[in-house]
């Protein structure tokens, strides 16, 4: 077995159809693209009132399911792609890391076992949403302390706050089956975003420049997840920014406020970018 | 109620555990370095092939499987400092070169069309030379002196039992015809000759004899 896994062979049964961002960004039916300024709601986050709620949080479920199952791979990879070191380079990382790596693989493994039931409890087939892979693509850095911001930090990160609006959203819709297992997901990853402060600052503690690079990587993959403003504070986000559970997984308030920053830029972008397109759209259709 | 301060006898009638053991110190800590390695080896392999499998079953019992066996490599090295080892790397070490190859040979297979492959190596041959080499340690090693190395067998042990059936099941789950049968029993017995060579995970000796 190779070391460092391409995410191109990311290993699937015949029920699981993997896309790219660009493509899950440009589909149609995604709010932001589809649907006319004037027509949209004031508020696109996830509640029980909106008309298309059921197929709304089936589909964001079936995204937990499939990320989960990226995470799971991503911790799993870190325990084989590194030897074991003082973690002082990039080709090695401190046993205690490897540790606590495979202990995220468990809980990963355990968050897909309750994401398939959950989406079984709420109607929905393995597939029958499409699987965005970007996820295990920021687990393919080979600077591990990379791959702790991108992955523990950014993404799990990012986990939070889906887990916190599906818990919500089972409390609001009177699901307390949903609500149940969303908090105990919940308390998981506020750990591994935890473990992902916690190893970078002990790894990257005398050198600065490893530091900064990590730190700027996962501005990235935020701005990445941040999915084109489907997370932020605006009301205009499907997936609000959980600021406490933040807060209790070791982000410090101005790196609240950055993430804040640059989910409402990549709104912004989106929204831009949703424009072009529909005017393209428009100059096609009348040359045609 | 019986008078507190008649003398009882230290140890109680049902309580038959022995002084003597087969291992002093030094041969505990080595064999301890030596089942660490191999926990690790097996933890990493386990995580590794998560991404390489399509069945999404076996996908999730390697993700569960990777940290237990995560567990049983911290423990083991927890005690070496406990048997005058204070650099835990030195002794973290393979029995020998043989056990290296033998590794090198499980972690071979990586194509998605390889699970059996990948579960025979680790169910049929490694976990099953873990259960013997840790049954015998158990059972050889003084039951006061070493008590806490016990524990860690025992605890251990219900790991490697429990996931030795999960991964038999995986694999008669998987393994449909003849050809298949082959398959496996093939792979086996490449391994199988690797480690009998190595002598098992703590080298010669690891089941007594030699």
């Amino acid at each position: 077995m190779r070391k460092f896994f391409p995410v191109d062979s990311l290993a699937r049964d015949s029920r699981f159809n993997q896309i790219t961002m660009r493509q899950s960004q440009a589909d149609p039916r995604t709010v932001l693209v589809g649907t006319d300024a004037k027509q949209r709601p004031n508020s696109n986050r996830l509640t029980p009132q909106r008309p298309d709620a059921s197929d709304r949080a089936r589909g964001l479920m079936h995204g937990i399911f499939v990320g989960e199952i990226q995470a799971l791979e991503g911790a799993g990879r870190t325990c084989f792609d590194f030897e074991t070191g003082a973690g002082d380079s990039t080709d090695n990382v401190p046993f205690a890391l490897k540790l606590d790596m495979a202990r995220q693989a468990w809980d990963e493994a355990r968050h897909v076992e309750i994401s398939v039931k959950l989406s079984e409890w709420m109607g929905t087939e393995i597939g029958q949403y499409a699987e965005n892979t970007v996820l295990f693509e920021a687990a393919c850095s080979t600077d591990p302390v990379l791959r702790l911001a991108g992955v523990n930090r950014a993404l799990e990160g990012l986990a939070i706050d889906v887990f916190t609006t599906m818990k919500e959203f089972g409390d609001i819709a009177g699901d307390p089956y949903l609500e149940f297992c969303e908090d105990w997901m919940l308390a998981d990853e506020v750990t591994h975003v935890k473990m992902g402060s916690d190893w970078l600052r002990r790894i990257t503690e005398n050198d600065p420049e490893r530091r900064k690079k990590a730190l700027e990587f996962q501005s990235v993959v935020d701005k990445i997840f941040s999915f084109g403003g489907t997370r932020s504070d605006s009301d205009e986000s499907p997936i609000g920014l959980a600021r406490r559970f933040r807060e209790l997984a070791g982000f410090s308030d101005d790196e609240v406020e950055d993430i804040a920053t640059v989910s409402l830029a990549a709104l912004e972008e989106r929204k831009a970018f949703a424009a072009r397109a529909r005017a393209d759209a428009v100059d096609q259709f009348s040359a045609s | 109620m019986a008078d507190p301060f008649k003398p009882r006898a230290p140890f109680a009638p049902w309580d038959r555990r022995q002084l003597p053991g087969l291992f002093d110190v030094e041969e505990t800590a080595r064999r301890v370095g030596n089942y660490k390695w191999a926990e690790m080896k097996l933890f990493e392999a386990l995580g590794g092939w998560v991404a390489t499998v399509p069945e999404l079953d076996v996908k999730m019992r390697l993700g569960t499987h990777c940290y237990h066996h995560a567990w049983h490599a911290e423990l083991w090295h927890k005690r070496l400092p406990e048997l005058r080892e204070m650099n835990p790397d030195r002794l973290t070490q393979p029995a020998n070169d043989t056990l290296v190859e033998f590794v090198a040979a499980l972690t071979e297979p990586e194509a998605p069309d390889q699970t059996i492959e990948k579960l025979v190596g680790v169910y049929r041959v490694f976990i099953p030379h873990f259960i013997s080499a840790y049954t015998f340690h158990m059972n050889n090693t003084s039951e006061i002196t070493d008590a806490p190395t016990i524990r860690t067998l025992k605890l251990a042990l219900i790991d490697e039992f429990d996931d030795w059936r999960d991964g038999e099941m995986m694999l008669q789950s998987l393994i449909d015809t003849p050809e298949e049968v082959d398959r496996a029993a093939a792979h086996q017995a490449r391994l199988e000759k690797l480690i009998v060579a190595a002598g098992g995970i703590a080298g010669p000796g690891s089941i007594g004899g030699n």
